[in-house]
């Protein structure tokens, strides 16, 4: 090529989305990069033994736990969406939110509360016992091994899949299902000759984000003694002490992840998920008689198991602990919980959009930056806050002339003992939620707008702001929540990269129940939930003035 | 051109970084600001503790530590493993004065990795007898819990009891409970005994307790105690610090499953109970070594350590100091005599044997 085409061809590529773009895969890449060097290094004896003992079966345990929650997650979600989105019945209002706040109980305080609950101090056993003289064995029931990590992921992940799901079903699919409801197809027919292949990219971007989540998951799979790859990498570290191991496994967790998106991109054979046509809500069909009612009582079991009865339970153990646990610190807590995952929401946001934008061009590159972005959500938190604490360390000494001459000491940490290094750790780690969020709403509205645009005489970023912003509100709005409410539950980054004296209602929940104190753990776990019910009140009410 | 406009969102995100860095910046440089005035005086007012215990009865000692001599205390608390790993990382450059945590053999870790520096101090050399210090004063011993064998006071009589490895007899078949190999108290005590025992004898008595599990290893400590209430298994092995939580629960079910419960000391006659030791190490690169040798000083002393026992149901270090009534109910007992250096040392093989036995 001569130069003056490489030159046009940059100056036609090369603008500052794609610049922020670039700048932002580097954030990510470099402590990632960290980890996989441990893949150069000679392994040592240790990996042997964990060769050799551990990573087949651990390997078996996290595709049976990835497998089943993601058919169970996927199964709820999208029979879920599907009913909210195109049927009419009692309370229907309320669940198209309310199945949203299972998301607001964090996994292993869900996995506590029920195990605690169906135990032999809980509810159920002692009212028996003492009331009726009833010794019952809740064996059966109990939240132990795979069935239980699989039935406490299922139920308090699901609305990852049914959020993104319904979204799409509401206001892209209805001429589709209309002309087949003209055309006389029955509901299962259009569900799935209709929905189902529609709603793929949707399906798969939710049923992902559960299966991140799943792999990353370190406190209820060692709650329940469920041996997987996440809690071989946490006991290689804290058992045989051998950071590098660990780190070998995060490394190798994250191939296996690389492996999984390839499958997905192959399986899907370059089909492309436009809708052309222009999205209208879909009116939903009123429901009559028993089918109202089975729609109203799935809906109901669903919400009850997911949240209501564990929610109860916690106030129940809150009202218990208020008077010994309860102070006014918790109201600087909540501030510090909001101020801090706030400022990460927005900047993970901000960047999801320019990224998104970004990647709708089709190729090698964009696929690669899509990936890059979204690799944290995979990697276990602590192996991240590893990364991220090497860099800030190194980028401390470095710098450490620069704070010299501006006074502040001999090589001191300004950078990795300031709420950056968090506020990074955070930006890594959950990029792929708000990307993902904003990448299925730049699916949606395809491209023809934009060209419009572009044919016009507005350039990228004018069309961004007059254009496709409008139209990304709903995916923004989802994103925000998701993100938000992720921060706020987030626990092994806050746990290792805050600064002196910082806290949040998640470390403050996982003080207590780490010692096993769960009745006491209740109050900040309640806090938490009705911080994510709040933002997640306000959003709507804001996206609907909107309207 | 279009230049400017092509860079607008580029210069709005510039100035969103700077300004968060200009926020979290400004708090930094204001501190950094004091200590340059008053190096002196920043000195004598702080002391930074990473620490991996996190209990309110700490964060309270600490507070009174302040109301007494003035010195601020600023604490970071996060997992053992992950705190040495940032101290190793941060090297000279690091703020933290003092290092706390759990179990003897997370403590020899940190030794071996050279975070520590030896304390001198009179004050604590009284305070700490011997040998619940580190043997060359790297760290100093903070609470102990003993590690004991619990059981239905209805189905068991404690005449049946008598050591560890009397747990791998066959007349405790499908009635014993333990918690996961992942717990670092299970890993110190199978470390204990490879030390005390061999190897040899340490696998077999692994193996012993996987052939009598009543069933696979669930949940933590207190769900032992439960299972045994629950008649799901006889005997179990606990934390002491875990019967005092039940006993003073909030819940009267799990007061209640306390009450049923006994509390037997194993292995008197013989190598003595296994103890799981807290300490604090003054780091090896601490700025404020002064204040840091106080905060020592004053959390072993009679009044800290009595308070500590009272509220966290630990043993004290310091003999002078009174037990909680509870764990003054149980008696005295003999402890395991090793040197705590060792169980770091063990701790990966004592992971190995739990691996290859399947005590999962």
């Amino acid at each position: 090529m001569k130069p003056g085409v490489i030159k046009r061809n940059l100056k036609k590529e090369l603008n500052s989305w794609w610049i922020i773009s670039f700048i932002g895969a580097v954030v990510i890449l470099l402590p990632i990069l960290f980890i996989f060097s441990t893949l150069l290094q000679e392994p040592n004896e240790n990996w042997f033994h964990i060769r050799q003992y551990l990573l087949g079966n651990y390997v078996i345990n996290t595709i049976l736990l990835v497998l089943l929650t993601g058919v169970f997650t996927a199964f709820l979600g999208v029979s879920l969406a599907w009913i909210v989105a195109a049927y009419d019945f009692p309370l229907r209002k309320f669940f198209r939110l309310g199945l949203l706040l299972p998301l607001s109980i964090p996994t292993f305080i869900a996995a506590y509360t029920y195990r605690t609950m169906l135990g032999y101090t809980g509810v159920i056993q002692s009212t028996l016992r003492n009331q009726y003289d009833y010794q019952i064995n809740l064996d059966l029931f109990a939240i132990s091994g795979i069935k239980g990590a699989v039935f406490i992921f299922t139920m308090f992940l699901f609305p990852y899949v049914y959020m993104i799901t319904k979204a799409f079903l509401e206001s892209q699919s209805t001429s589709y299902i209309e002309n087949a409801r003209l055309l006389g197809q029955k509901p299962i027919t259009i569900f799935f000759k209709v929905v189902l292949p529609l709603a793929r990219p949707a399906i798969v971007g939710g049923t992902v984000l559960v299966i991140f989540e799943v792999l990353g998951d370190y406190g209820v799979t060692s709650l329940l003694g469920i041996h997987t790859i996440s809690t071989a990498i946490f006991q290689t570290w804290f058992g045989m002490y051998d950071v590098n191991s660990a780190m070998r496994l995060a490394a190798w967790l994250m191939v296996i992840i690389m492996g999984i998106f390839f499958l997905e991109k192959f399986l899907r054979q370059g089909r492309r998920y436009h809708m052309s046509n222009k999205s209208r809500p879909l009116v939903p069909v009123k429901l009559k008689g028993m089918k109202a009612i089975g729609a109203f009582m799935y809906c109901g079991i669903v919400f009850l198991i997911s949240f209501l009865i564990p929610f109860i339970q916690l106030i129940a153990w809150a009202k218990m602990t208020f008077g010994k646990v309860w102070d006014l610190s918790f109201i600087a807590l909540i501030n510090q919980t909001v101020y801090l995952s706030a400022i990460a929401t927005i900047l993970i946001l901000i960047f999801s959009v320019i990224v998104a934008n970004v990647c709708r061009k089709q190729s090698a590159f964009s696929f690669a930056l899509s990936k890059v972005m979204t690799s944290g959500y995979s990697i276990p938190g602590p192996i991240i806050a590893i990364g991220v604490l090497a860099i800030f360390i190194s980028m401390d000494q470095w710098l450490a002339p620069l704070y010299k001459s501006m006074g502040l000491g001999e090589a001191p940490l300004i950078l990795s003992l300031s709420l950056i290094m968090l506020v990074v750790g955070y930006f890594i780690r959950f990029m792929a939620t708000g990307f993902n969020a904003i990448e299925v709403g730049y699916e949606k509205i395809g491209t023809k707008y934009t060209e419009a645009s572009r044919m016009l005489g507005l350039g990228v970023t004018k069309t961004f702001f007059k254009v496709e912003l409008p139209l990304l509100k709903g995916a923004l709005i989802s994103g925000f929540v998701l993100t938000f409410v992720e921060i706020c539950k987030e626990l092994p980054l806050a746990l290792l990269l805050r600064p002196f004296n910082f806290e949040t209602l998640a470390t403050k929940t996982y003080q207590y129940a780490n010692d096993e104190q769960i009745y006491e753990a209740s109050i900040p776990s309640l806090l938490i939930i009705g911080l994510s019910i709040l933002s997640l009140v306000i959003i709507q009410v804001l996206g609907r003035r909107g309207k | 051109m279009k230049f400017p406009k092509l860079f607008k969102p580029f210069l709005v995100s510039a100035a969103l970084a700077i300004g968060l860095a200009g926020c979290s910046g400004s708090n930094e440089n204001a501190k950094s600001d004091e200590k340059t005035a008053a190096p002196e005086k920043a000195e004598s007012q702080e002391v930074n503790i990473y620490t991996a215990r996190h209990y309110e009865a700490d964060e309270a000692i600490y507070e009174k530590f302040t109301e007494e001599t003035g010195i601020k205390v600023n604490v970071v608390k996060g997992e053992a493993e992950e705190l040495i790993e940032r101290l190793k990382r941060e090297g000279e450059s690091t703020q933290a004065d003092l290092f706390v945590t759990v179990d003897g053999g997370v403590l020899a870790h940190a030794k071996q990795n050279d975070i520590f520096q030896p304390v001198t101090s009179e004050t604590i050399d009284k305070n700490v007898p011997e040998n619940l210090r580190d043997a060359d004063n790297n760290w100093i011993g903070l609470a102990t819990r003993a590690r004991v064998i619990a059981y239905s006071k209805e189905r068991v009589s404690p005449e049946e009891l008598s050591t560890y490895e009397d747990l791998t007899n066959e007349k405790w078949k499908g009635r014993l409970l333990v918690r996961s190999s992942t717990s670092l108290y299970n890993q110190s005590l199978l470390a204990s005994f490879i030390e005390l025992n061999g190897e040899a004898e340490a696998e077999k008595w692994a193996q012993g307790m996987v052939n009598n599990f009543a069933r696979q290893p669930d949940g933590g400590d207190r769900d032992q105690a439960k299972a045994i209430a629950a008649g799901t298994g006889d005997v179990a092995i606990m934390n002491t610090y875990y019967v005092g939580l039940l006993a003073n629960s909030e819940d009267p079910e799990e007061v209640k499953v306390a009450e049923n419960l006994g509390v037997f000391f194993p292995n008197q006659e013989t190598t003595g109970t296994h103890v799981n030791i807290s300490g604090i190490g003054l780091t090896k690169h601490s700025k404020n070594k002064e204040n840091a040798t106080k905060l020592i000083e004053y959390v072993t002393s009679v009044e800290a350590q009595e308070f500590l026992s009272a509220n966290n149901y630990e043993y004290p270090v310091n003999p002078e100091a009174k037990k909680a009534d509870l764990l003054e109910s149980w008696g005295e007992f003999k402890m395991q005599e090793l040197n705590f250096d060792t169980l770091g040392e063990h701790n990966k093989k004592a992971i190995e044997i739990f691996n290859k036995t399947g005590w999962k």
